[in-house]
C-alpha cells in the first residue's frame, strides 16, 4: 500500500476546508437574523447605557451603589436559586420514574409535561393567580377542610413566585435529566443493591454522581432563566421581591431612562453569560469523567 | 439429615398467562459450581433472577443453610453476582468499585484497602486500581466486576453469561481464570449459560433447563453417557435421531427395528414404549462405525451426502433410507475414509448401549 504523499495531505486538508466554508455558508441566514434583531439592538441599548444622559459609567455606578438597586440583584439570585433548587427536587424524582416507568405510561406523562409548555405562559401565570388567591381554590379547600382558620398569603409574595416559576421551569429540568438517567443502565443499580447498597446508598453514590451532568445542565438553564423572568415576577410576586427584569422594565416603560436599563441589562447579561461558560466548563470535565 | 446448602424448591414464576419458571427443584452443595445450561427462555436466567432477589417468585422457596431468602431484600442476601453487561459504576475507579461493597457495609478504611487489594491480587490485576471502568477492555472489566462480588466473601456467586459479550479466545481465558478463581476461594458458584461447551469445561454439576423446568441434573459425563430426554441429548454433545419402532420393552432396556432389516436388542430406553409404537433412536456421531458397501446384519445401510474435513476429524454426512440424516465422526486417515465419495452406499454400525431410544 502507497503512503500518503505531503501532496495527498496538502490536497485532504484543502478538501476539508472547501467542506467547512460551504457548511459554514448554511448559517449565514440565521446569523444574519442575529446579528440585525439581536445583536444591534443589543449593543445600540448597551451604548445608550454608558451615554445616556452623558457619556460614563455615572449609570453603573448609580445602580451598583445604590441599596436599592443591589437588594433587587440580591432578591434575583436568592428567587433563582430557591427556584432551581425547587425544581430539582421535585424533577429529579419525576425523571427518575420517567425513566423507569412502562413507556406508555411515561408517554402520557411527556404528553402532560409538553402540553403545559405549550400552553400560553401568561394563561398559565393567571391561573396560578386564581388558584393562590386569598379566596382562591387552595385556601378556600383548606379552610374548609378546617386545617387553616385564616387564608394563607400564597401571592404577592415569594411563595408565590416559587411556586409559579418552579411550574414553568420543571419541564427544562426533567428533559435533560430524564435523558441522563434512561442512559444508565438498570444492571448498574441491581449490582449496586446485590454489592449491599440500600435503596438511598444507590441514591447517592450511584444514582445521582451518574446524573449530575444533567443536573448540571438543567439547573444552570433553569437559573439562567430565572434570572431574566418577567411575567411570572411581575403578577405573582410583591413589590418587596422586585426581580431584575421588572427594574429594566420599570426604567425604560415608567422612568423612560434608557440608560439605566441598558446598565440593568448589561449587568444581566454578565451573569449570564459568566454562568454558561461555568457550565460548559462543569458540564466538560463530567463528561470526560463520565464513561 | 442436615439441611443442604442450597435448596431450591418447587420455584414458578409466572409474567400474566407466560410462565418462565414452572417447577425447579434443585440442591447445591457448599462450595459446588453448578451451571444452568439452557436456551433462550428456557428459565434458567429468571431462576437465577429470583435467587439474586431481583424477582419474587409465584410460588415455591429458596432456602440457604435452611433459611428462606425469599422476603430478604437483594442488598440484604449478602450474593454475589457478574452481570451479563458490564455493571461497574463507570464514575468510580477500579479500586473504588471494588471497595463498594466494603464501605456500604461500613468496614474500617484499612480492612477495606487490605481487601481490595487481596482481591485485585486475586483477578490479577494488581496496578489497575486507580483506572476507570473505560479505560479496561471488557475482559478485565468482567474480572473486576468479580472482583467486586467476591470482596465481601458472598457465601453464593451468581453469574449471568458474563462471558458472552467477550470473543472466543478471550472467553476460554477467563474460563480458566474462573475455575481457577473457584478452586481458590471455594465459593458456590451458580453459573447461568447457553454454551454446552462452557459448561462441560466449567461445571462440577449441570442443570439443563427446558421450558421452565430442569430436564436432568448432572455431571458432564453423566449427561452425555446417559441423557434423560431427547432434549438433553440434543443440547449436550451432538446427536442425531432415527425413527425406529418397538419390539419388546422391559426393565429400562428395548429391543428395535430400525428401518427395513435391522435389529438391535438392549438399547437404553427413556420414557414409557408400548410394543409395536414408534419412537426416536439417538446416535452420537462419535460412536458410529463406517464400513464401505452394503453389509447387512445388524448395521444400517445409508448413502453419503457430504464428506467434510475437519482437521483432526472427518465428518461423514449419510442419509439412511427412510430419508433422515446421521453423521459420522471419523478420525483422520481412518481407512473406510479413503476414496470415500457421495452417493456411496456405507453401513454404519453401533454398540447399542451407546444408542439411546426416546418414547413420545
Amino acid at each position: 500500500m502507497a503512503l500518503l504523499t505531503e501532496q495527498d495531505n496538502i490536497t485532504a486538508v484543502g478538501k476539508i476546508r472547501t467542506v467547512r466554508s460551504r457548511n459554514f455558508a448554511l448559517t449565514v441566514p440565521a446569523l444574519l437574523l442575529l446579528v440585525v434583531f439581536f445583536i444591534l439592538p443589543v449593543v445600540a441599548l448597551l451604548l445608550r447605557s454608558v451615554m445616556e444622559p452623558e457619556l460614563g459609567l455615572d449609570n453603573y455606578r448609580a445602580l451598583l451603589g445604590s441599596t436599592t438597586y443591589l437588594k433587587i440583584f440580591l432578591n434575583t439570585f436568592s428567587v433563582s436559586a430557591l427556584v432551581t433548587v425547587v425544581t430539582l427536587a421535585i424533577g429529579f424524582p419525576v425523571a427518575w420514574a420517567l425513566a423507569i416507568m412502562p413507556s406508555r405510561w411515561a408517554s402520557i406523562v411527556f404528553a402532560i409535561l409538553l402540553l403545559s409548555m405549550w400552553t400560553n405562559l401568561l394563561t398559565r401565570t393567571y391561573a396560578w393567580m386564581v388558584l393562590l388567591q386569598r379566596t382562591g381554590v387552595i385556601n378556600k379547600t383548606l379552610m374548609g377542610l378546617g386545617l387553616i382558620s385564616e387564608p394563607l398569603p400564597l401571592v404577592n409574595n415569594l411563595v408565590g413566585v416559587t411556586i409559579g416559576m418552579t411550574y414553568i421551569m420543571l419541564p427544562f429540568i426533567i428533559l435533560p435529566l430524564y435523558g441522563v438517567i434512561r442512559k444508565i443502565d438498570p444492571a448498574i443499580l441491581q449490582a449496586a443493591a446485590l454489592c449491599g447498597a440500600t435503596r438511598w446508598q444507590a441514591l447517592t453514590r450511584i444514582l445521582i454522581p451518574l446524573a449530575t451532568p444533567g443536573m448540571v445542565s438543567g439547573a444552570l438553564m433553569v437559573f439562567v432563566m430565572s434570572l431574566g423572568y418577567f411575567v411570572t415576577p411581575a403578577l405573582l410576586g410583591g413589590t418587596a421581591n422586585m426581580m431584575l427584569a421588572e427594574l429594566i422594565a420599570q426604567f425604560v416603560q415608567s422612568l423612560v431612562n434608557w440608560g439605566m436599563g441598558g446598565a440593568a441589562a448589561l449587568v444581566l447579561l454578565v451573569v449570564t453569560l459568566t454562568l454558561y461558560a461555568v457550565q460548559l466548563r462543569l458540564f466538560g470535565t463530567a463528561r470526560m469523567e463520565g464513561r | 439429615m442436615t439441611a443442604p446448602f442450597l435448596h431450591i424448591r418447587a420455584l414458578r414464576k409466572d409474567y400474566g398467562v407466560v410462565t418462565a419458571v414452572r417447577d425447579v427443584n434443585l440442591t447445591v452443595e457448599r462450595g459446588e459450581f453448578m451451571t444452568f445450561l439452557g436456551p433462550s427462555g428456557s428459565g434458567k436466567s429468571t431462576t437465577l433472577y429470583i435467587l439474586a432477589g431481583f424477582e419474587n417468585p409465584t410460588a415455591g422457596d429458596i432456602l440457604l443453610n435452611g433459611q428462606s431468602l425469599i422476603a430478604t431484600p437483594s442488598h440484604k442476601r449478602n450474593i454475589g453476582m457478574v452481570f451479563q453487561r458490564y455493571t461497574l459504576f463507570p464514575h468510580l475507579s477500579v479500586g473504588e468499585n471494588i471497595a463498594f461493597p466494603l464501605k456500604v457495609r461500613r468496614l474500617p478504611r484499612a480492612e477495606v484497602d487490605a481487601k481490595v487489594a487481596k482481591m485485585l491480587k486475586l483477578v490479577r490485576l494488581e496496578g489497575f486500581e486507580d483506572r476507570k471502568p473505560a479505560q479496561m477492555s471488557g475482559g478485565q472489566q468482567q474480572r473486576v466486576a468479580l472482583a467486586r462480588a467476591l470482596a465481601y466473601d458472598p457465601p453464593v456467586l451468581l453469574m449471568d453469561e458474563p462471558l458472552s459479550a467477550l470473543d472466543k479466545k478471550l472467553r476460554e481465558e477467563i474460563q480458566h481464570e474462573i475455575r481457577r478463581i473457584h478452586q481458590e476461594t471455594e465459593v458456590t458458584i451458580l453459573y447461568v449459560t447457553h454454551d454446552q461447551e462452557e459448561a462441560l469445561r466449567l461445571s462440577d454439576r449441570i442443570a439443563v433447563f427446558s421450558k421452565g423446568v430442569i430436564d436432568q441434573i448432572g455431571t458432564g459425563p453423566e449427561l452425555y453417557a446417559n441423557p434423560a430426554t431427547r432434549f438433553v441429548a440434543e443440547f449436550i454433545g451432538d446427536s442425531d435421531f432415527v425413527t425406529c419402532r418397538v419390539l419388546s420393552a422391559g426393565s429400562g432396556r428395548a429391543d428395535l427395528a430400525v428401518g427395513t432389516g435391522m435389529t438391535i436388542s438392549g438399547v437404553p430406553m427413556h420414557g414409557i414404549g408400548a410394543a409395536g409404537s414408534n419412537a426416536a433412536l439417538m446416535l452420537r456421531p462419535e460412536r458410529l462405525s463406517l464400513k464401505r458397501g452394503a453389509i447387512g446384519g445388524n448395521s444400517l445401510s445409508a448413502t453419503v451426502t457430504d464428506i467434510t474435513f475437519l482437521g483432526s476429524n472427518i465428518h461423514v454426512a449419510a442419509k439412511v433410507p427412510s430419508g433422515e440424516a446421521l453423521s459420522v465422526r471419523l478420525p483422520f486417515g481412518h481407512e473406510a475414509t479413503s476414496g470415500l465419495a457421495r452417493g456411496d452406499t456405507v453401513s454404519l454400525a453401533f454398540d447399542p448401549a451407546s444408542a439411546h431410544v426416546f418414547c413420545a
